[in-house]
C-alpha cells in the first residue's frame, strides 16, 4: 500500500516535471534571445549572449517603449476594471433573477459570441467613426467593457454559489445590490481573479482591432510594436525579443500576485 | 394577502435583475448585436472592395461548391475532433493534480504550465517554426534517441503540419483551461473531499465521483469555449504556416486552411470580397451554436 | 456601496464620454479641403519595415522639410498584412477620416486596389514624369491610361552565389552567367558531390520562385485580357515542371518560412540564392562571409522568348483622393522620388535599396564596387538585368492563383497527378473561385 502511494506520487512528479519543462523551456529561450543578436537568433543560437544592454537601449530609444507601455496599461487596466464589474454584474443577473425575457437575451449573446470578428469589423469601424472615436483608446475600452465570455463564465461559476446564503441576508434585509457586492463579490474571489488574468491578457494581447482602431504612432500598443518590428525583410530579432520579454512581464507579475486566490478555499469566506 | 406580497416580491426581484444586467444589455446592443445585424444583410451581397452587388442568397449556394471552403471546413473539423479533448483532459488532470495541497511547489507548476498561455504570438511562432524545422531541436532529439531515423518533415508534409499545429495548440492552451479549472476546483469544499477520505474513498474515485460532477458547469464552459476557439482558429495556422516569400498557401497543400484563415484570405489577401466573407461566418456561427447547444444537452444543463 | 456608486459612475462616464466626442468630433470629419498649394500642413503616410521603407521615408521627409519646413510628415510604421487589413477596412467602410495620405502598396496588390476601390487613389497622370521611371513599374499602375501612384523600389532578381563553394565545384562566374534552370539544377548537383552542400534553401509551399520563373517567360497566370491561362500555358507546366525536378534532385534544403530560410544562406549550409535584390541587406547582414559572394543574372526557362531577367516583389506610392494635402502629398512625392537623384544614392548605400528611377542609374553609388560581393559592381549590373525584366500585368489574382496551384503542388512532387493534370485541377478550382 506504501510503495504504491510513493510509485504514483513519482508517476505525478514525473508528469509535473514533464510539463514544467515543455512549458518554460520557450520562455528561457526567449530570455536567452533578448541577450543576442538577430542573426544568432534566427540561427538558433541557445545560450546568453551580450547583447542585452544593446538590445533594450535600441528599444527604448528608437521604438518609444516608455510611451507604447503606458497606452498599453492604460487601455488594459480600464478595461479590467470595467468589464469585471459590467460582466459579472450582468451573469449575476442572469444566473440569480432568472426570467424568461433574461434567458432570451442570455441565448442570444451566447449565440453571437460565436460570429468571428472579422466579420463585425467594418461595421464596428463604421460605428466608432461615427462616434468620433478613432485613433481614440476609448474604442478599445468601451468595445469590450461587456465580454460575452466573462459574462459566460462569472454564470458558470455563479451556478455554485450556495443561494441559501442569500436567501439568508434576504432575510437578514439586506438590499439586492449589497448582497452582490458585499456577500457574493468577496466570495468569489478565485473566480474574480481568473477574470481580471483572463480580461487584463484579452486587452494586454489585443491585436486586430487596435490595429484597426488605432491610427498614429502616439496612440500604438505594445502588441502592435512588436508586429511591426516584426515585419520587416530583415528583422532585428534580438531587440523584438526584448520587446516581447517586456510585454509578457505584466502578465506573469500579474498572475503570480492573483494566484494565491486559486489557493485559498471560498469556504472560509463563505462561512462567516 | 400571502399571494400579494409573493408578487410584488417576484416584479420587485425582476427590476433587479433588469438593473443587473443593463449595462451589458446596451453596450452589448450596440457594439455587437448591431454589427452582427449589419454583417447578415451584407452576407446577402458580392462585393469587389466597394463595388458591391446584391445577390440574394446565392452566396450561401455557391459555398458547397467552393473546394477551397471544403477544404477549410475538412481542416477545421480535423483539428476540433483530435485537439480540443487532448487539451481538456490534459487541463483536468493538472488542475486536479495541483489542487492537491499535498503537492511541493504548487505556486511554481501552477505559474509555469500557465506560461504558454501568455507568450507573445510572435515569439512562440518563431521558436515553433525553429524547433520543428527539419535540422531543428525536435528531430535532433527524436534522431538521438533512435525513435526515428530520418527527420520527420514536419511543416512541409500536409500530415505532419497538422501535427504541429495540433502539438502547438495544446502547449499554448492547456495552462490556459487550467486557470479556469483551478478556480472551478476552489468552489468545491474541501469537507466533502475529508469526508470521502474517510469513508476511504481512493483519489480516482474521488475525482470521478466528486470533482467531476461538481465541476460540470466549468467543464461544459471551457468546452464549449474550445469549439468556439477551434472552429474560428486563426492565430497558430496563419503564423506556422506563412510561407517564404509569398505565402502562397496555408501550410503544404492548403492542409492548414481553416475557416477564419480563409475569411481573412477573402477579405484581405485575395480580392476582397467581404460579403461572401460574411456568408462564410454565418456557416461558421451556425456549426458552432449546433455544437454549443449538443454540448449544453449532454452535460445537461437547462438552456 | 460607495465604492460600487463610484465604480458605476466610471461606467456612465465612460460612455457618455463616448457620446460627448462624437459630438466634438463633427466638424473635423466633413471635409472642407484647405489645400493651399503654399506647401504647408500635414501629409500622413503608412509604410511597413522600420529598417527598409520607413528609413527611406524618413531620409526622404528630412530632404522634403528642408526646402518646405511647414510641411508636417508623419510616417506610421506598420506591418505589412496588418497595414493591408488596415487599408481595405478603411477603404471598404467608406469613411475616409482614418485614411493616410500616402499609402506604400505592393506591386502584386496595385490593380487589385485600384479596382477595388475606383475613385480612392489620386491619377496622378502629368502631375509626375512616369517616363522617368522602369517601363514594368509604371504599367502596374496604370488603368484606361491614367497613371495612379509613384513607382518606388524593384524586385529585379538576381542569382547570388557563394563564389567560393562554386569554385570548388569547379565553375567561374562565366559558367554561371544567363544559364537555364536545367542547368541550374545540374550545378547545383556538383556543388552537393564536391562540397557536400546544398545548392539553395528552397520553400515547397513558396509560390516566389515560380513568379520569378514566369516573369522572365513573359508569362503569367492570366494573359493579357486577364483571363486565366494555366492549364495550357507553356511557361507555366515549365515552371511546375522546373519546381519538380528541383525538388526531385536533392540539392535542395527544404525550408518553412522566412527566418528558416534566410537562415539556410546566412549560415553557410547553402551555396545560393535565386530572388529579389532587396535580399542584400539579408545577405549582408552575416558580416564573416564578406567577399565570398557574387552575383549572376536569373536562370531562364527553357521556353522560347525566356530572358536572364525577373522580379520578385517591389513596391509604389500611392496618394489617396480623399487627401486634404493632396497637392503637398503629391509634391513631396515629386520632388524626392521622382527628382532628387541624390537622395537614391543615399538609400542605396545605407539601405541597399535599388530605387526605379532611371536617372538615378548613372549616379556615383550605382557605379561603386561592393568588397562583400568581391569588388563586383552589383547595382550596376542589378541597373542593367532591370532594364531587361518583362512588363507583366500582374491583374487582380496573382494571390488566389498561387494558392490554387499550390494546393497541387504537394501531388505534383509525390507523382500523385500529372504536371497538365495538376493544371487543369488548378485552373478548374480558380475558375470557381473567382467566377471566370
Amino acid at each position: 500500500m506504501k510503495t504504491k502511494k510513493i510509485i504514483t506520487r513519482a508517476f505525478v512528479y514525473a508528469f509535473l516535471i514533464a510539463a514544467f519543462v515543455v512549458s518554460v523551456f520557450p520562455f528561457y529561450w526567449m530570455l536567452a534571445g533578448m541577450t543576442n543578436n538577430a542573426i544568432d537568433v534566427i540561427k538558433g543560437k541557445m545560450t546568453f549572449g551580450g547583447q542585452m544592454i544593446n538590445n533594450l537601449k535600441v528599444l527604448i530609444t528608437s521604438h518609444n517603449l516608455t510611451g507604447v507601455l503606458a497606452n498599453s496599461f492604460k487601455v488594459s487596466i480600464a478595461t479590467v476594471i470595467g468589464t469585471l464589474l459590467v460582466s459579472s454584474m450582468a451573469a449575476y443577473g442572469f444566473e440569480v433573477y432568472e426570467s424568461k425575457g433574461r434567458n432570451r437575451s442570455y441565448a442570444i449573446i451566447l449565440l453571437s459570441m460565436m460570429v468571428p470578428f472579422a466579420a463585425l469589423m467594418i461595421p464596428l469601424f463604421r460605428l466608432i467613426v461615427r462616434f468620433g472615436l478613432l485613433d481614440n483608446h476609448l474604442a478599445l475600452i468601451v468595445t469590450s467593457l461587456a465580454s460575452v465570455f466573462l459574462i459566460f463564465f462569472f454564470r458558470q461559476s455563479f451556478k455554485s454559489f450556495p443561494r441559501e446564503i442569500i436567501q439568508a441576508a434576504r432575510v437578514d434585509g439586506a438590499g439586492e445590490i449589497r448582497i452582490f457586492f458585499s456577500i457574493v463579490v468577496p466570495s468569489m474571489k478565485s473566480t474574480y481573479a481568473a477574470a481580471a488574468i483572463y480580461a487584463f491578457m484579452t486587452s494586454w494581447n489585443a491585436y486586430l482591432w487596435p490595429l484597426i482602431i488605432l491610427q498614429t504612432d502616439k496612440q500604438k500598443t505594445i502588441t502592435l510594436l512588436i508586429s511591426s518590428m516584426s515585419s520587416a525583410y530583415f528583422p532585428e530579432y534580438g531587440v523584438i525579443m526584448a520587446a516581447i520579454v517586456v510585454a509578457t512581464l505584466p502578465i506573469i507579475i500579474l498572475f503570480f500576485a492573483l494566484q494565491s486566490y486559486f489557493v485559498q478555499g471560498m469556504t472560509g469566506s463563505v462561512k462567516q | 394577502m400571502e399571494r400579494a406580497s409573493k408578487k410584488s416580491f417576484i416584479k420587485i426581484q425582476n427590476r433587479y435583475g433588469w438593473f443587473f444586467v443593463s449595462f451589458a444589455l446596451v453596450l452589448l446592443g450596440i457594439f455587437l448585436i448591431y454589427p452582427i445585424l449589419n454583417s447578415l444583410y451584407l452576407s446577402t451581397t458580392s462585393t469587389k472592395g466597394i463595388v458591391q452587388k446584391s445577390v440574394g442568397l446565392t452566396n450561401y449556394v455557391k459555398l458547397f461548391k467552393d473546394q477551397m471552403f471544403l477544404t477549410a471546413l475538412k481542416n477545421t473539423f480535423i483539428f476540433f475532433i483530435i485537439q480540443v479533448p487532448i487539451m481538456l483532459l490534459l487541463a483536468l488532470a493538472l488542475a486536479s493534480i495541483l489542487n492537491d495541497k499535498s503537492i511541493k511547489l504548487r505556486g511554481v507548476f501552477r505559474t509555469a504550465i500557465f506560461l504558454p498561455a501568455v507568450t507573445s504570438l510572435v515569439a512562440y511562432t518563431v521558436l515553433f517554426k525553429m524547433m520543428f524545422s527539419l535540422d531543428g531541436f525536435i528531430n535532433t532529439i527524436l534522431m538521438n534517441l533512435h525513435i526515428i531515423k530520418d527527420p520527420i518533415p514536419w511543416l512541409m508534409h500536409p500530415f505532419w503540419a497538422r501535427v504541429t499545429v495540433i502539438i502547438a495548440m495544446t502547449w499554448r492552451w492547456t495552462g490556459y483551461n487550467m486557470v479556469f479549472y483551478l478556480s472551478g476546483l476552489q468552489n468545491i469544499p474541501d469537507e466533502i473531499y475529508e469526508a470521502a477520505e474517510i469513508d476511504g474513498a481512493s483519489k480516482l474515485q474521488q475525482f470521478f465521483h466528486i470533482t467531476l460532477p461538481m465541476l460540470k458547469p466549468i467543464i461544459v464552459f471551457t468546452s464549449i469555449m474550445s469549439t468556439i476557439g477551434t472552429l474560428q482558429l486563426f492565430d497558430e495556422p496563419m503564423n506556422l504556416s506563412q510561407g517564404g516569400v509569398t505565402g502562397s498557401t496555408t501550410g503544404p497543400g492548403n492542409s492548414l486552411l481553416t475557416m477564419s484563415v480563409y475569411i481573412y484570405n477573402l477579405c484581405f489577401k485575395f480580392m476582397p470580397n467581404f460579403g461572401y466573407a460574411a456568408t462564410v461566418s454565418y456557416v461558421v456561427v451556425f456549426i458552432v451554436a449546433t455544437l454549443s447547444i449538443i454540448q449544453f444537452r449532454l452535460a445537461g444543463e437547462r438552456k | 456601496m460607495k465604492r460600487v456608486l463610484s465604480l458605476l459612475l466610471v461606467v456612465v462616464m465612460l460612455l457618455s464620454m463616448a457620446a460627448c466626442s462624437k459630438e466634438a468630433e463633427k466638424p473635423a470629419t466633413t471635409p472642407d479641403a484647405p489645400a493651399v498649394a503654399g506647401n504647408s500642413g500635414k501629409v500622413t503616410i503608412w509604410a511597413w519595415d522600420p529598417n527598409f521603407n520607413i528609413a527611406i521615408m524618413n531620409e526622404a521627409k528630412a530632404r522634403y522639410q528642408k526646402d518646405n519646413p511647414n510641411v508636417e510628415v508623419e510616417i506610421v510604421d506598420i506591418a505589412k498584412g496588418d497595414l493591408e487589413q488596415k487599408l481595405h477596412t478603411n477603404l471598404a467602410s467608406g469613411v475616409t477620416a482614418g485614411l493616410p495620405d500616402i499609402v506604400l502598396i505592393e506591386d502584386y496588390n496595385a490593380q487589385k486596389y485600384l479596382q477595388s476601390y475606383p475613385g480612392s487613389f489620386a491619377d496622378l497622370s502629368g502631375k509626375v514624369k512616369h517616363s522617368d521611371f522602369v517601363n514594368y513599374k509604371v504599367g502596374l499602375m496604370t488603368i484606361d491610361g491614367k497613371v495612379y501612384g509613384v513607382p518606388f523600389d524593384t524586385g529585379a532578381s538576381g542569382f547570388y552565389y557563394r563564389s567560393d563553394y562554386l569554385e570548388q565545384a569547379g565553375y567561374k562566374h562565366e559558367d554561371l552567367v544567363n544559364i537555364t534552370w536545367n542547368q541550374f539544377i545540374e550545378i547545383g548537383k556538383k556543388v552537393k558531390e564536391k562540397t557536400g552542400k546544398k545548392m539553395f534553401g528552397f520553400g515547397l509551399d513558396d509560390g516566389g520562385l515560380m513568379r520569378v520563373m514566369l516573369q522572365s517567360t513573359n508569362q503569367w497566370y492570366f494573359d493579357k485580357q486577364g483571363n486565366i491561362n494555366m492549364a495550357n500555358n507553356e511557361a507555366l507546366k515549365a515552371a511546375v515542371k522546373a519546381y519538380k525536378d528541383i525538388v526531385a534532385s536533392d540539392i535542395i534544403k527544404p525550408t518553412s518560412g522566412w527566418n528558416e530560410w534566410v537562415a539556410a544562406f546566412n549560415s553557410g549550409d547553402t551555396a545560393a540564392v535565386v530572388t529579389g535584390v532587396w535580399i542584400t541587406g539579408s545577405i549582408k547582414a552575416e558580416a564573416s562571409q564578406s567577399g565570398k559572394w557574387k552575383v549572376a543574372p536569373t536562370p531562364r526557362l527553357d521556353v522560347a522568348g525566356a530572358v536572364n531577367a525577373s522580379n520578385l516583389g517591389g513596391s509604389s506610392w500611392y496618394v489617396l483622393e480623399s487627401s486634404k494635402n493632396k497637392d503637398v502629398a503629391v509634391d513631396f512625392l515629386n520632388k524626392v522620388y521622382a527628382g532628387d537623384n541624390d537622395f537614391y544614392q543615399k538609400i542605396l548605400i545605407d539601405r541597399g535599396a535599388v530605387g526605379s528611377y532611371m536617372p538615378a542609374q548613372g549616379g556615383a553609388s550605382y557605379a561603386a564596387d561592393d568588397a562583400f560581393f568581391g569588388g563586383q559592381k552589383v547595382y550596376t549590373d542589378f541597373s542593367e538585368w532591370m532594364k531587361k525584366i518583362p512588363s507583366i500585368n500582374y491583374g487582380l489574382y496573382t494571390y488566389e492563383a498561387d494558392s490554387a496551384i499550390f494546393s497541387v503542388m504537394p501531388d505534383v512532387y509525390s507523382g500523385a497527378l500529372s504536371v497538365e493534370d495538376a493544371l487543369k485541377k488548378a485552373e478548374d478550382q480558380l475558375k470557381n473561385q473567382i467566377g471566370k
